[in-house]
């Protein structure tokens, strides 16, 4: 259990809470002590963001021991897996904020958007932890109700608000099949808690096939819903491009990580009993998801538009770890959301230091030249790009080892021929936006953001592609670990 | 770990592979003018050159056994090895590397002027990634250098090629990387099938059945005949090799075909004899076509360098049909025919590229009567056209006819599945003599001989010594390989029987005995 020992006396488990008591509280100091500050200081909310995520993530190494530890009735468990997910997240938070620092500065109440962010940090942290549905559900559903007015954010701005509306009515539809899920599995097991549905799920398959199998469809439409899975990504696209970029930059991985470890956790822990039926309805999603993602990005033209669906499409790619349903499986999806947050957290940052009136460097034509202009941009753009690609010495190419290796193992052979064949699809629109870089000349000029810690983020990025791709095993060793206890 | 053969006990393949990387990071932060950079450049690569001329010095070719081993794990969590080593096959191909770098880095000396340093440092890194090719023997780290070759050969053709670079060189990334990764999944099918070993060597002892071998034949078939290129994987080659620059042609053709050929070479034959020995009509059949058709397209190109790059399909053809011929000398052939196409076609290229420094143009029509002007260069060119028709004397002669010698008398397991002689393919092979003897003559006659007529034409100005710099190494190798290639094949002998000897031995049989084997075991017999 937990290592911190407090002075005073302390309810049992309530350790195990430490890093969402921290982000909790801390979001609504901040939110208070924002309207005392002047208008020209309010950079400081972002800065004291920054501070409560490291805060915050010293306190969940703390509280992690290397074992499975469930609390609360067994509502909340705390593993390995849930604090790797919570670092990642709150690693991806202090790249989104980090991004939001020049960015934003210019709109209204700023204090509450970083406040937001915190409280869509802490429903993702409930939900990696979640071990039960209520809990998962209560996760989720902060989560996604702050994500909605982060993304809708700029209120003047018109497709900013379109993409709030759009992501908020399928979202709440996609929480609603989730519930609709949850419902029937309840009905046939009489539980919300994955220990007790798991087992139980077994007996009821015998008894109640239909209705089992329309609780697993209905939970697995849900989740697909929250991970851009095709055919449930219709959001995604409207929703990265309306977005302010820097939330773009954050939802196209936090949520991800969250939702993905859940899914984890779902699959391993409620399904185990019909994983053969829940694999079949996967593999068919993930090869839509892979085709869908590479081929739809190619007539993209915006470069939020088309990461938007390269994240689709790298998203059925991590799907592929869960497939497989393997330590191999699962360490190969935790591998490809740690590369994928680098990779995607790089390619926003650039896109968002060529801000120039009003305007991020969004349309592929606006890279043009880039090399001549900023040779180390481009120079990181490229090997993101490339990375992204998954081309070798790159990390991109190790998250797709990662994940094509065991889902062979698994005896997958023909999705993975499918996932390679189309990645290769995607090679082609990421070339062309290095093409845009090296072998065109600028059209535009630009105000590039001059911010050292934003271009901090690129460097670091793209330092951790590179080290990844020569060097991949202390990464891979680190997933790994994560599992123990879940597996 | 098991003891590494290595007599000079010193990582010269991690110096040779990672010299010149380190060399352009040196240059990336420290070197700022151009002129400079050029010289660096130089230096860098010459030294490269240095540091691999011990692994042909010291080399021991008394064995089949690879050599200057290096082992270290890199990925333990997949069993993937930072593996090292050479022998006969793989030898030649990293000293050539090093060699035709420095010829490339001295031929772009002028002819490139915008971003010097990128062009440079993308040298450095290309030739990084090709001798990591030849010396890996972990397939994992043989793919990832063969991909990421992959990189600054996408950016050397398109941001110094031609009006069409764009279309080359997305053309040429895209079908490489299809290709390749097609063998991505065979290799790690086998690392299931052989209990999870990524060692290139183990694969070679693994007794895979034929299913097995038919399909990841297959799979390393695409990847390695789009690298060759094989027709009909061969269209993206003239569009590459006429987009990229000089030294962009003078690589492609001198090395990014030969690690197809040495794929197979690699791979295909020994992993997985029985596969190859079923798929010989397919691979004659196929280097067949592009001996003769290649070759008679190559005679109506109206363009030097993409006259050049279907002659070096064709060339390829007959590395091709010697590597399925599993005997000694075909084998011995194709090797060197690879050696020798390498000087050849990279002197070719360069010959072109010194005309178009001068010229800006590529169209045969634009030429006529050159050796009035430039009477030096119209003697190298004519030199270099005829060691491409493998003239007698020029090391492309030995190769071919050491080719053709081993299709008219082929192993019988070459001949397992062929539904008639092999002589009819030697004749048919044999026509390459005329065909190519058509098409470089041709293309001579129409560029250097005649009256000067264009007005173009009339102002050349010779070669000066910096070009002439770099064919004299080269036309020293094309005549000595070609008069006494002894040492050189002598490098190969050993390496090469051994090969044979495992193209030629089924694994099906061991498969048997195995099983037979384990009976035996098991009923306590």
């Amino acid at each position: 259990m937990a290592h911190v020992t407090f002075p005073f006396p302390f309810p049992e488990h309530l350790g195990l809470l430490l890093p969402e008591m921290i982000i909790a509280v801390m979001a609504m100091v901040l939110l208070i002590w924002d309207l005392f500050i002047p208008k020209d200081k309010k950079q400081w909310v972002a800065y004291a963001t920054v501070l409560v995520c490291i805060v915050t993530a010293v306190a969940v190494v703390q509280v992690t021991t290397g074992l499975s530890t469930t609390g609360f009735y067994g509502y909340f468990v705390m593993d390995p897996l849930a604090s790797f997910a919570k670092l990642l997240i709150l690693l991806a938070t202090v790249f989104g904020v980090i991004l939001s620092f020049d960015y934003m500065k210019d709109e209204e109440n700023m204090g509450e958007y970083y406040c937001l962010m915190l409280f869509s940090v802490l429903g993702m942290m409930f939900l990696v932890s979640a071990n039960n549905f209520v809990t998962m559900y209560l996760g989720l559903e902060l989560m996604a109700l702050s994500i909605y007015v982060l993304v809708g954010y700029q209120r003047n701005v018109l497709r900013s608000s379109e993409a709030a509306l759009k992501y908020f009515i399928l979202g709440s539809l996609a929480s609603g099949m989730l519930l609709y899920g949850i419902t029937f599995l309840y009905g046939v097991t009489t539980s919300f808690s994955f220990a007790t549905i798991g087992p139980a799920l077994g007996v009821a398959n015998e008894s109640a096939h239909g209705v089992v199998m329309l609780g697993l469809v209905f939970v697995l439409a849900g989740m697909a819903f929250k991970v851009s899975i095709a055919p449930f990504h219709m959001w995604t696209p409207d929703t990265y491009e309306g977005a302010p970029t820097p939330v773009t930059a954050f939802i196209s991985v936090a949520p991800k990580v969250a939702g993905f470890v859940i899914f984890m956790r779902i699959l391993h822990d409620v399904f185990p009993e019909i994983q053969v039926d829940y694999t079949n309805i996967l593999v068919v999603l993930a090869a839509i998801t892979i085709v869908v993602g590479n081929v739809a990005a190619i007539a993209q033209r915006n470069i939020k538009r088309m990461m938007a669906y390269s994240t689709v499409g790298h998203v059925g790619f991590i799907l592929l770890g869960l497939i497989a349903a393997n330590e191999a499986g699962y360490t190969g999806s935790l591998v490809y959301l740690t590369v994928y947050l680098f990779m995607n957290m790089g390619v926003f940052a650039i896109v968002i230091l060529m801000r120039r009136d009003g305007m991020d460097g969004e349309l592929l034509d606006d890279f043009a030249g880039l090399s001549k202009v900023r040779p180390g941009y481009a120079l990181a753009m490229g090997l993101l790009l490339f990375s992204l690609a998954g081309i070798p010495f790159l990390g991109g190419f190790w998250a797709k080892y990662a994940v094509l290796l065991p889902l062979i193992g698994a005896g997958h052979l023909y999705l993975a021929l499918l996932a390679i064949v189309f990645s290769v699809v995607g090679a082609f629109y990421y070339l062309r936006v290095v093409k845009y870089m090296y072998f065109d000349d600028a059209r535009v000029t630009f105000n590039f953001i001059e911010n050292p810690a934003m271009q901090a983020v690129v460097i670091v990025s793209t330092l951790a592609i590179v080290a990844i791709g020569l060097y991949p095993d202390p990464v891979m060793q680190l997933c790994k670990q994560a599992l123990v206890g879940f597996i | 770990m098991e003891s590494l053969y290595n007599v000079l006990g010193f990582p010269i393949l991690s110096l040779s592979i990672f010299l010149p990387t380190a060399g352009a990071l040196f240059i990336w932060m420290f070197v700022k003018d151009d002129a400079a950079v050029r010289w660096a450049t130089l230096s860098v690569s010459v030294a490269t050159f240095v540091v691999t001329l011990p692994l042909l010095l010291s080399f021991d070719h008394t064995t089949a056994h690879m050599q200057f081993e290096e082992l270290h794990p890199w990925i333990s969590s997949f069993n993937i090895n930072y593996a090292l080593g050479i022998d006969g096959i793989s030898m030649p191909f990293i000293v050539l590397t090093s060699l035709l770098t420095i010829v490339c880095i001295v031929s772009a000396w002028r002819c490139i002027q915008t971003r010097v340093k990128e062009y440079m440092l993308a040298f450095l890194i290309l030739e990084t990634t090709l001798i990591g090719v030849f010396a890996s023997l972990d397939a994992v780290l043989f793919y990832f250098f063969w991909e990421a070759m992959l990189i600054p050969m996408y950016l050397i053709i398109g941001v110094w090629g031609g009006k069409n670079r764009v279309y080359a060189t997305l053309k040429f990334f895209l079908y490489t990387l299809g290709g390749s990764v097609l063998m991505l999944i065979a290799i790690m099918a086998m690392y299931f099938k052989t209990g999870g070993s990524f060692s290139m060597l183990a694969y070679m002892d693994y007794p895979f059945n034929f299913d097995w071998q038919f399909w990841i034949f297959l799979a390393f078939f695409v990847a390695f005949a789009v690298k060759v290129p094989m027709w009909p994987f061969h269209t993206w080659l003239p569009d590459a090799h006429t987009e990229a620059p000089t030294a962009g042609s003078v690589i492609l053709a001198g090395i990014l075909l030969k690690m197809g050929a040495y794929g197979f070479l690699r791979f295909s034959l020994p992993m997985l004899p029985d596969a190859s020995q079923y798929f010989v009509p397919f691979m004659v059949f196929l280097s067949l076509i592009a001996i003769v058709y290649v070759s008679l397209v190559a005679m109506m190109q109206t363009d030097l360098k993409r006259l050049i790059a279907y002659s070096s399909i064709a060339h390829m053809g007959f590395v091709t049909l010697g590597t399925f011929m599993f005997t000694e000398i075909a084998i011995e052939g194709a090797v060197f025919g690879m050696i020798s196409h390498g000087f050849v076609a990279a002197a070719l290229f360069l010959c072109v590229g010194v005309l178009y420094d001068r010229m800006h143009t590529r169209e045969i029509s634009a030429y006529g009567g050159v050796v009035n002007v430039m009477p030096v260069f119209a003697v190298v060119m004519m030199f270099f056209a005829m060691a491409n028709v493998a003239l007698p004397g020029a090391s492309s002669f030995v190769a071919e006819i050491m080719v053709l010698l081993g299709t008219f008398n082929p192993s019988p397991e070459a001949m397992l599945y062929m539904p008639f002689s092999m002589k009819w393919v030697a004749i048919i092979a044999a026509s390459s003599v005329v065909l190519s003897a058509c098409y470089t003559l041709w293309m001579v006659k129409r560029v250097l001989m005649g009256d000067l007529v264009k007005d173009e034409v009339k102002t050349l100005k010779d070669m000066n010594v910096r070009e002439f710099s770099f064919f004299a190494p080269l036309i020293v190798l094309v005549i000595w390989l070609g008069l006494y290639p002894a040492p050189a094949l002598d490098l190969l002998h050993v390496t090469v029987a051994h090969l044979v000897d495992q193209a030629t031995s089924s694994k099906l049989a061991d498969a048997a005995l195995i099983a037979q084997g384990a009976a035996a075991h098991l009923t306590g017999h």
